[in-house]
């Protein structure tokens, strides 16, 4: 073990040369570094004043009132949500909304996991090129993937529907985007392809993590492959699965730009209208910012309880293991 | 210096950074202060900024004032610009709107609306009788008018002549629909024989949507009526919803839905699709997109519904409104007219753009009588213009587009019906949905306290 270095005081003192003049006195000291730092942090309270805590408080108040604009508007009462929880389209997002959240949970997550395991594996540099190739998708943003997809799902000419018409001679001319019953396979299938790498992120790393003796021991131990998954890597990976899982189905639920761009709206008959859809039409298509906060306060509370759910169920496992 | 900053290097340059962007800014805002044009005017389309760029300086120099053009998005022109009048932050003196939008400025109450009532400047001025009146009810709400109409928008069918002609059909004795529909089945061919039908005679997009509406209001069923009340719910509607089930589903279809952009262009191009829906704005786009079918086209009025009916619809539109915010009224009205009410202007716009102005005077300039080479030497001016005419007068309100949505959502539940079960059943059905989504639209509608007496 190496001994602390001294201090330059001390060590200035042990040369026999005067110490240097300390700072101002300690009290005055922790006053000026006290103010400096909410100095510094001024810009950051009054930004979240601004546009974090007022719209917040705001949405409350909103929500009890129908609006035209910031200044004419009319007190309510529970109207709003009254209207919205009776309202027929409102459960139509909610379905929709609820039906992407599941298969980003049951399908894009296992997913992503899938690919992490592979990539754990093997040389780094095909590693790196593969881990790149995967995540890409995720850099260029929910807009571009849109309208990328909204032009491979084109009935006749569409990528998609060429590839299928080649392989099982059928297809040809499906309209993804304007058959009801396609629109949301063609949002899930959209999404996997932007999203898998980017989850695929946070389980690579947890991996990475996963404490290698456990799995050498288990393999002393005679374990076989799906053993050594489910008891060693399977509980090491479960706070970040768990972290995966909450943010994935959170982000499901604000599903909003993509199938708006992929769809040009919201799809016939509003197949691809989600929650946050459903409140963009209110607010912003028919100007009722009133109907817009209830929906969102509405989503808040969706989304917390879903959390709340998933994380309790996550807590059980772990008890049980 | 730095070495005295009490808190260390790195705040110090942050405050430096600080400083210096705070100074461009104060800079940047001193300056344009005092560059401020007399008037600021925008519009969201490329072809409509390319002219006013040429007669604007024309104007600047006749009044001596300074005009600022700006070409922005379209999107920005709606709740962008609608947050900013409401808010009461800086917006242009003039702005161009493509409809629907006038309903969502008008869903308040009308002292809230961010634009000038030009209803009184429009009949003082005669302009009810010298512009196609009907035009004037897409900027309208509670019978004040907001705007001026750029354009009319009259739609026909652009046709593959080459196509059509090899096939020996004349489209001069096209004049019904059931006209159409016997061509149309003679159009429609699997030229191959692999089962895959290659040629189709027209495109219809298959969620219903613009070209169902058109082909309603081209019998003159809207969506709402002038006081915004729902007026879609009709016998005929159901009869046009059959037709359009007929054309566009099952095995005797005559359509195929060639989308936009790049995949119409080719559906077209490779003769997928022989008669497309066309207001005057689209024949601008094909001269531009397709420059291979130069002289292979050709326009013709849309088939009338009985002998003798109506031979056009309308589809999209501009108008020209001033914001409230204006602190010069009466050169932006006057920008307005020269805009919008030159004959020449009108002349030269027609010739870069194909569209048909509302103002009636600007008919006769010698533009509208050029032939056009693109469509096989067709006066297409002259054409569109007569069906200018006939175009029907559209109303729209803040829920404009949330009943295109619901009627969509009637049209899709028919067409499964009609993939279920055929034609059986298939009219009360369509009228149970009718009726449902009226009853939907009506209690969204009857929230609005600003627009109706809420229910007792």
């Amino acid at each position: 073990m190496n001994p602390a270095p001294p201090t330059q005081t001390a060590a200035a003192t042990a040369a026999g040369v005067p110490a240097r003049l300390p700072g101002p006195p300690p009290r005055k000291r922790f006053q000026r570094t006290w103010m400096a730092a909410y100095f510094f942090l001024i810009p950051y309270i009054l930004l979240t004043l601004v546009f974090f805590l007022y719209p917040f408080f705001n949405a409350v108040v909103l929500a009890f009132h129908q609006t035209n604009g910031p200044y004419t508007r009319v007190f309510v009462g529970w109207a709003n949500f009254a209207f919205v929880l009776g309202d027929p389209t409102f459960y139509l997002a909610l379905k929709n909304t609820a039906i992407f959240a599941v298969f980003s949970v049951f399908l894009q997550l296992p997913l992503s996991l899938g690919l992490a395991l592979l990539l754990n594996q093997g040389a780094d540099k095909i590693k790196g090129f593969f881990r790149l190739a995967i995540f890409s998708p995720h850099l260029v943003g929910q807009i571009f993937v849109g309208v990328l997809f909204s032009v491979l799902f084109v009935p006749r000419y569409g990528l998609v529907n060429r590839f299928l018409h080649e392989l099982l001679g059928w297809g040809l001319e499906n309209r993804w985007l304007e058959n009801p019953a396609l629109v949301m396979p063609a949002i899930i299938l959209t999404a996997l392809w932007m999203y898998v790498g980017f989850n695929m992120i946070y389980f690579l790393a947890a991996l990475q993590n996963v404490d290698q003796n456990l799995r050498e021991a288990a393999m002393i131990d005679g374990a076989g492959p799906w053993q050594r998954f489910l008891n060693v890597t399977l509980p090491a990976i479960k706070p970040v699965a768990t972290f995966v899982v909450v943010m994935s189905t959170i982000g499901s639920f604000q599903l909003f730009e993509l199938p708006y761009a992929l769809l040009d709206g919201f799809g016939p008959a509003n197949s691809g209208l989600t929650v946050v859809g459903y409140l963009y039409q209110y607010a912003f298509n028919t100007g009722d910012l009133g109907t817009g906060a209830t929906v969102g306060w509405i989503l808040a509370l969706v989304i917390f309880i879903v959390s709340l759910v998933q994380i309790r169920i996550s807590q059980s496992m772990k008890g049980e293991t | 210096m730095i070495s005295d900053f009490p808190y260390g290097k790195a705040p110090f340059w942050i405050l430096v950074a600080a400083i210096l962007s705070g100074l461009v800014v104060w800079g940047a805002s001193y300056l344009q202060t005092h560059e401020e044009p007399d008037l600021i005017f925008a519009t969201f389309a490329q072809n409509h900024y390319e002219v006013y760029r040429e007669v604007i300086p024309e104007f600047e120099k006749k009044h001596g004032v300074r005009v600022q053009l700006q070409l922005v998005s379209i999107r920005a022109l709606q709740s962008r610009l609608q947050s900013a009048l409401l808010a009461g932050t800086d917006v242009p003196d003039l702005v161009e709107l493509v409809n629907p939008s006038m309903g969502y400025f008008t869903q308040g109450p009308l002292e809230d609306v961010g634009f000038i009532d030009l209803t009184d400047r429009i009949f003082a001025e005669g302009l009810d009788q010298r512009m196609v009146w009907e035009r004037f009810s897409i900027w309208s709400s509670r019978e004040r008018i907001f705007a001026i109409p750029h354009d009319v928008h009259p739609m026909g069918l652009v046709y593959r002549r080459d196509i059509v002609e090899s096939l020996g059909i004349d489209v001069d004795a096209i004049e019904t629909w059931d006209d159409f529909l016997e061509a149309a089945h003679i159009i429609t061919r699997d030229l191959t024989g692999n089962g895959v039908i290659d040629r189709y005679a027209l495109d219809l997009p298959s969620d219903g949507n613009w070209a169902l509406r058109g082909l309603l209001m081209q019998q003159d069923i809207q969506m709402f009526d002038q006081q915004g009340r729902l007026t879609f719910n009709q016998p005929a509607t159901i009869d046009t919803i059959i037709w359009y089930l007929r054309a566009s589903r099952g095995p005797d279809r005559i359509s195929f839905p060639a989308g936009w952009g790049q995949t119409f262009s080719r559906a077209f191009n490779d003769g997928l699709v022989v008669f497309v829906f066309t207001p005057d704005w689209r024949t601008r786009q094909y001269q531009m997109d397709l420059p291979g079918l130069h002289g292979k086209l050709a326009f013709m009025p849309l088939p009338a519904w009985e002998p003798g009916g109506r031979r056009t619809s309308v589809w999209g539109g501009t108008g020209l409104a001033i914001t409230r915010q204006t602190a010069r009224p009466e050169l932006a009205w006057e920008l307005a007219k020269f805009l919008y009410l030159d004959v020449e202007t009108a002349g030269a716009f027609f010739l870069q753009s194909n569209i048909v102005p509302p103002f009636k005077e600007a008919w006769e300039e010698p533009e509208f009588d050029e032939p056009n080479p693109y469509y096989s030497n067709q006066r297409l001016g002259r054409i569109l213009v007569d069906l200018a005419r006939q175009a029907p007068p559209e109303y729209v309100t803040a829920y404009t587009e949330l009943t295109h949505s619901k009627f969509s959502e009637v049209f899709l539940n028919a067409a499964l019906h009609f993939d279920r079960r055929g034609e059986t059943g298939l009219r009360e059905y369509i009228q149970e949905e009718l009726d449902k989504a009226q009853a939907y639209l009506e209690r969204i509608m009857a929230r609005n306290v600003f627009l109706f007496e809420p229910a007792q």
